[in-house]
């Protein structure tokens, strides 16, 4: 069977076709079109297809990540939207959460929503917090309304009801009507795009939604004609935030839920290439110009939450932006890549990012105009990047320039000589990283001294070894195609689709059979999206989990229930499990009485992967292996050492580098400490072994 | 690849350890949010996580907690070493206190403190302040006439000694408080956080290869000092003084600031202050000074962390006995009531010197506590937390509904109906409560809350600005005033209101103050204003002449 993954970057759109049969596995990019992203897709479905000899007809299924909806968000292109509210609270979309995400700073500064006040009716409705009906919704306001969202020309409508998650009848019924009264208006539902409390995430969540539908659905037309016209006849999904795919009648409904999937992608084939290698718990470390990204996987899976947040108000602060709530990988941010810039703190000390050069005017090296020191001119000026092997060459790097902006920039004012200041750059970047997945693991309980790496994207591999350092990882893992991991990520995603629902109740007043009633609703509701998408009963399995808390605490924490065909006969582990599971986060039991929050399901259907053994198609092998040695900064001696340089593309498996070396590919370059090891395994994969005692 | 040289540090490696002991602390902070029961602690950050050098000398605080716990840790480490000497301690001690005098200026506060060992040898100490869920008397609010009313107060004394807890300790909290099992889960969440913090400390020393912290902490607090030193210079020099009314219980009182701003260096004293009154919002002095520091904090290095270095070249006084000092039996418990007013009254005196990073007054936060019971038949005593509007800003129009000084985060409609059976019948902006101005106030809110449940409901209140709003600088006008309404009446904001089964409150929150004069605003930002409806086409014309 061939499948292709696709993933739409900001500069690139990447490709990777895996043609099952031939065990093979095959890359290609092509430059992003903004205007219209369909464009580099189609396009670039010809030429992997054509490079490849294969019939675009032959190809069974196209698996599709993008950022289209994030950057819709961010830059404020959707459809005009407004919000059919209960009447008394639609304000709350301008009050959020009534907290400053920093104490200090006077300056906070806010997405604002997207729906803005005079967008917002409000109709006469009101469902109690137990799911009981306080007052009837009043239809003729509704259609009033619709009038109203008319007149302004609204394109897309959210519809927010208090305790909805409880009660969907009234969200139902006026999207019904509105529905009726205005046929080609976008309408979503807040129960249905995710039936959590807490009013404000939820309607946010929901009015991105609805912004996000109309130009979603107009892409996919685009994209799905598209392809028919050359030829492709198979079928389309769409990666989503959590890492499972989506059909496209399904993303159409929840453009939501494809917020962020390229990173997600990413993280996914980090944990694909930990399962092979039998890594429990790893880091997945990407990369890139402007930010870095992170995930923590146990076992095989990347850890999911909740909530993200998309469009930040204030240079990645968390706070600053919309909150969304979908289930999604669990990814943290950070405003360190290539592009960032290094200047003097309020502290009178040297810090890097969060702001960036971008990539106009970019680093000084980039000879775009741009005077401020970047990460990118520290590493240059380290040796740890050749300045004529940028991008595989196509770019020219310019040293003198590096060195005069981390000379005046910031060597200079902070009294220490220019390469101190470069590897104190590079060093703080990788502190920044190393701090950030520390509190992220903390407050996920995630022991990371005993984990592994994967390092990818363009940035990842120079930084690895030394984050890994930092946070005492042994192991780092550099993978093959490491440029293309999210397209091959979509490759290892299974059909799923993921709800939750909020019923907060005491364990002690829950009966087995209502505890089977309640996951039947919501396992009826997640396999009906994977029927629609053909999975047979048979293939799907059924993971059901808890939001648990001990009464009157304010965190839950998320209880896994065992596999089992229906949920009733689970019910008596719960509190054992609940215990269990508490324990092995705070190290202790209460003797308190248990709650259950959340309740969600999930569907997911066979996982079609990558099969055992595939390899990449353009390994050279002629080529040899070290193409000579470079001039870079060791951090031990504080001088400049002559650092053996390798080809990636000449390895071979079984092949072993001792460190110090910089192992060079076309998108980044792995960098290997001094003391550090490195083999090459059976899938062309670098395996570094770092040696933590020195 | 780290760094082998540690015998100096030069300004990549202070900054790089420096960092690492802020973000160690912020583990503590994290492991103790992930324990908690209170909501405060979990949802609002109403906590503190602090590392102190051997010394007692603060090197790192979490960077998220709430203002009023900057500069409290060392004096409160001073007391507890006082009480237990340094060479006394042994590996497995944890010393806690509420004292409000010796703490944090309330009894809803625990302070507790561990020592680090190493090799034998106290390294450091670890500090965690939280608010608890309950600490007996007569519950958050200030109703109380003296201390003694508001609850349990623990003197400086050993939960644990060497490793073994105090039993007695535990029981005497226990019998004291309406939630135990939640009260003793919020302590023992702190003891947690302790061993986490001595973990992380140690491992810490073990990476960069140190024994002690002393030279670490003394280069920090150094480059702290001096970069507050350079920036206080750069503020003009002169004596700056401003008064300002804000209301008590019988009849206002008034708070006077005298700032003494010389080279690089800041005096303040409160001379002129009303004295206390027999109502549970007296401030003791531990609370003014942490507002003083955070204000001249955000009008000089925001994003400085917080250390002992920082805050050196601010000198804080009041003197005793006025109600920002206020002394023992004076009842304390809603000291916020009264302390967050420190904040305006600095930014008002330091308007002439600093006009381009003062912040025009905020509508402020609401605070109250409700107690009464479910259908179900379960007894609640919940914190509901409304907020006033934002100050204006130079260039910044105020956020609506935003808390300062102090912050908190809102409770959702929906889990309040959940947690009480209380109904929230609306909660809205209020349009027209923003101060006019060049950049206008942010908007206030109005939230109406009816008793659904079978009993008396039971409200505490803690509201200010119901007789002095907001003001404006620079010709920026006021924000409207807060109110509190049972049944469209209007009743005392800070008083203690039975609520009726089927009676209504009605809360009024105050907006933030403009900057700048209205007539200057630009006409666009006025148009969206007016369209969004946040300011009437009739307050428009009067306070901005806009005729559409």
């Amino acid at each position: 069977m061939l499948r292709i993954g696709v993933d739409i970057g900001g500069t690139f759109t990447d490709f990777a076709l895996h043609d099952a049969e031939g065990s093979r596995i095959a890359i290609h990019k092509q430059l992003t079109t903004p205007s219209d992203p369909s464009l580099a897709v189609i396009e670039g479905v010809q030429v992997l297809a054509s490079n490849n000899g294969i019939a675009i007809g032959d190809v069974a299924e196209i698996v599709h990540g993008t950022t289209l909806v994030t950057n819709a968000v961010i830059e404020r292109r959707g459809a005009k939207t407004g919000m059919l509210g209960t009447v008394g609270f639609t304000d709350i979309m301008d009050m959020g959460f009534e907290r400053r995400y920093d104490l200090f700073d006077l300056r906070v500064i806010y997405a604002q929503p997207l729906v803005p006040r005079a967008q917002r009716l409000e109709v006469a409705e009101r469902m109690r917090f137990d799911g009981s009906v306080e007052t009837s919704l009043d239809e003729a306001a509704v259609r009033k309304a619709a009038i109203g969202f008319a007149e302004q020309g609204i394109e897309a409508i959210a519809v927010c009801f208090l305790h909805s998650y409880a009660n969907a009848a009234h969200e139902i019924r006026a999207a019904e009507i509105l529905r009726a009264e205005l046929p080609d208006v976008f309408v979503s539902t807040s129960a249905e795009v995710f039936p959590n409390m807490r009013e404000f995430e939820r309607w946010t969540t929901t009015c991105v939604n609805a912004f996000t539908g109309p130009m979603f659905d107009t892409y996919l037309d685009r994209l799905e004609s598209g392809l028919g016209a050359v030829g492709f006849g198979g079928r389309l999904y769409i990666m989503s935030s959590s890492g499972g795919m989506l059909t496209t009648a399904t993303a159409r409904r929840f453009p939501v839920r494809a917020l962020e999937s390229g990173p997600a992608a990413g993280a996914l084939m980090s944990a694909n290439h930990g399962q092979a290698l039998q890594l429990d718990n790893l880091l997945s470390f990407d990369m890139g110009g402007t930010t870095a990204k992170g995930a923590l996987v146990v076992d095989a899976e990347p850890i999911k939450h909740y909530e993200m947040e998309v469009a930040r108000g204030y240079q990645f602060r968390r706070g600053s932006g919309l909150a969304i709530r979908i289930p999604v990988i669990d990814m943290i941010e950070i405003g360190a890549g290539g592009g960032s810039i290094a200047e003097v703190d309020e502290r009178g000390l040297l810090k890097v990012g969060p702001r960036s050069a971008g990539a106009m005017p970019g680093p000084a090296c980039y000879s775009q105009g741009g005077t401020r020191p970047t990460l990118t001119d520290a590493n240059l000026l380290l040796g740890l990047l050749d300045g004529d092997f940028f991008l595989g060459g196509a770019m020219q790097l310019d040293k003198a320039a590096a060195e005069k902006a981390i000379s005046e920039g910031v060597a200079g004012p902070l009294g220490v000589d220019t390469m101190r200041a470069a590897y104190g750059i590079h060093d703080i970047v990788s502190e920044d990283i190393a701090r950030a997945f520390r509190i992220h693991a903390s407050e996920r309980a995630f022991d990371y001294r005993s984990a592994s790496m994967v390092a990818f994207g363009g940035s990842g591999p120079l930084h690895a070894m030394a984050v890994a350092r930092k946070l005492k990882i042994p192991k780092v893992v550099f993978p093959v195609a490491a440029g293309v991991m999210s397209a091959l990520g979509l490759l290892v995603s299974p059909l799923a689709f993921e709800v939750a629902r909020s019923r907060r109740i005491h364990l002690a007043d829950v009966s087995a059979n209502d505890f089977e009633t309640t996951f039947a609703a919501l396992e009826a509701e997640a396999t009906a999206i994977l029927d629609e998408a053909g999975v047979a009963r048979s293939d799907m399995r059924i993971v059901r989990r808890l939001d648990m808390r001990y009464q009157g605490q304010g965190h839950e924490i998320e209880v896994v229930l065992p596999d089992g065909p229906s949920a009733g006969p689970l019910f008596e582990g719960v509190q054992e499990l609940f215990g269990a599971t508490y324990q092995s986060i705070y190290t202790l039991r209460l003797d308190e009485p248990a709650e259950i929050v959340n309740w969600k399901l999930e569907a997911i259907g066979p996982a079609v992967g990558l099969g055992e053994s595939y390899r990449l198609g353009d390994v050279s092998d002629t080529a040899v292996a070290q193409k000579g040695t470079r001039q870079a900064y060791h951090p031990v001696e504080r001088k400049l050492s002559a650092w053996p340089v390798y080809d990636r593309y000449a390895l071979r498996p079984g092949m072993e580098i001792q460190g110090p070396a910089l192992i060079e590919e076309r998108e980044s370059t792995c960098v290997v400490g001094p003391d550090d090891h490195v083999v090459v395994d059976d899938r062309y994969n670098l395996i570094a072994n770092l040696n933590l005692a020195t | 690849m780290q760094d082998t040289e540690q015998t100096e540090f030069d300004a990549v490696s202070l900054g790089i350890m420096w960092d690492r002991l802020v973000s160690l602390t912020d583990e503590i902070v994290s492991t103790l949010v992930r324990s908690s029961f209170s909501t405060i602690v979990s949802e609002s950050y109403d906590l503190s996580c602090v590392v102190l050098d051997a010394d007692a000398n603060t090197i790192a605080q979490g960077a998220f907690s709430v203002p009023a716990f900057i500069g409290s840790a060392p004096v409160t480490a001073a007391h507890m070493l006082k009480r237990f000497p340094a060479e006394t301690l042994e590996p497995g001690d944890v010393i806690i206190t509420n004292d409000p005098w010796l703490g944090t200026g309330h009894l809803f506060d625990i302070t507790m403190m561990r020592p680090v060992f190493r090799k034998g040898k106290i390294v450091a100490y670890t500090i965690s302040i939280t608010h608890l869920p309950d600490i007996g008397g007569t519950g958050f609010g200030s109703s109380a006439t003296e201390i003694f009313q508001e609850g349990l107060r623990l003197p400086i004394l050993k939960l644990y000694e060497a490793g073994k807890l105090n039993d007695l300790v535990v029981e005497i909290i226990r019998t004291n408080v309406r939630v135990p099992e939640q009260t003793m889960g919020d302590v023992m969440a702190n003891v947690a956080c302790s061993e986490v913090g001595a973990r992380e400390i140690n491992a810490f020393m073990d990476e960069y290869g140190l024994d002690d912290l002393t030279a670490l902490s003394a280069a920090i607090r150094g480059q702290s000092e001096r970069q507050m030193r350079a920036k206080l210079a750069e503020l003009k020099d002169g004596r700056y003084t401003n008064k300002i009314q804000v209301e008590g219980f019988d009849g206002p009182v008034d708070f006077a600031v005298q700032i003494d701003v010389m080279g690089d260096s800041i005096e303040v004293d409160f001379e002129g202050t009303s004295g206390c009154v027999r109502a549970g919002v007296n401030v003791p002095f531990c609370y003014t000074n942490a507002m003083v520091l955070h204000a001249i904090k955000s009008l000089t290095l925001p994003n400085i962390p917080n250390n002992q270095g920082s805050v050196a070249p601010i000198k804080v006084t009041a003197p005793v006995g006025c109600i920002l000092n206020a002394q023992s039996p004076f009842p304390t418990g809603g000291r916020h009531a009264m302390g967050h007013f420190v904040t305006p009254l600095v930014y008002g005196a330091l308007a002439e010197s600093a006009a381009d990073e003062v912040q025009a007054d905020s509508g402020m936060m609401n605070l109250i506590t409700f107690q009464g019971r479910r259908k179900d038949g379960r007894a609640f005593s919940s914190l509901y937390f409304a907020s006033g509007g934002y100050g204006a800003l130079k260039g910044l129009d105020g956020w609506s509904t935003m808390p300062h000084p102090s912050n908190m985060a809102v409770v959702p409609v929906e889990i309040w109906e959940t947690m009480t059976n209380t109904t929230i019948v609306e909660k809205r902006l209020r349009p027209d409560s923003g101060g006019a101005g060049e950049w206008r106030g942010g908007l206030g809110q109005e939230v109406v809350l009816r008793n659904d449940t079978d009993e008396i409901l039971m409200m505490l209140g803690m509201g200010n600005r119901t007789e002095f709003p907001a003001q404006g600088i620079s010709g920026g006008g006021e924000g409207t005033l807060r109110e509190h309404q049972l049944n469209n009446e209007a009743v005392h904001a800070k008083g203690r209101i039975e609520v009726a089964p089927g009676e209504e409150v009605r809360l009024l929150e105050a907006g933030g103050a403009g900057y700048g004069n209205p007539q200057q605003r630009d006409h666009d930002a006025i148009a969206v204003d007016v369209a969004n409806g946040l300011v009437s086409a009739e307050a428009a014309k009067r306070d901005y002449g806009w005729a559409g």
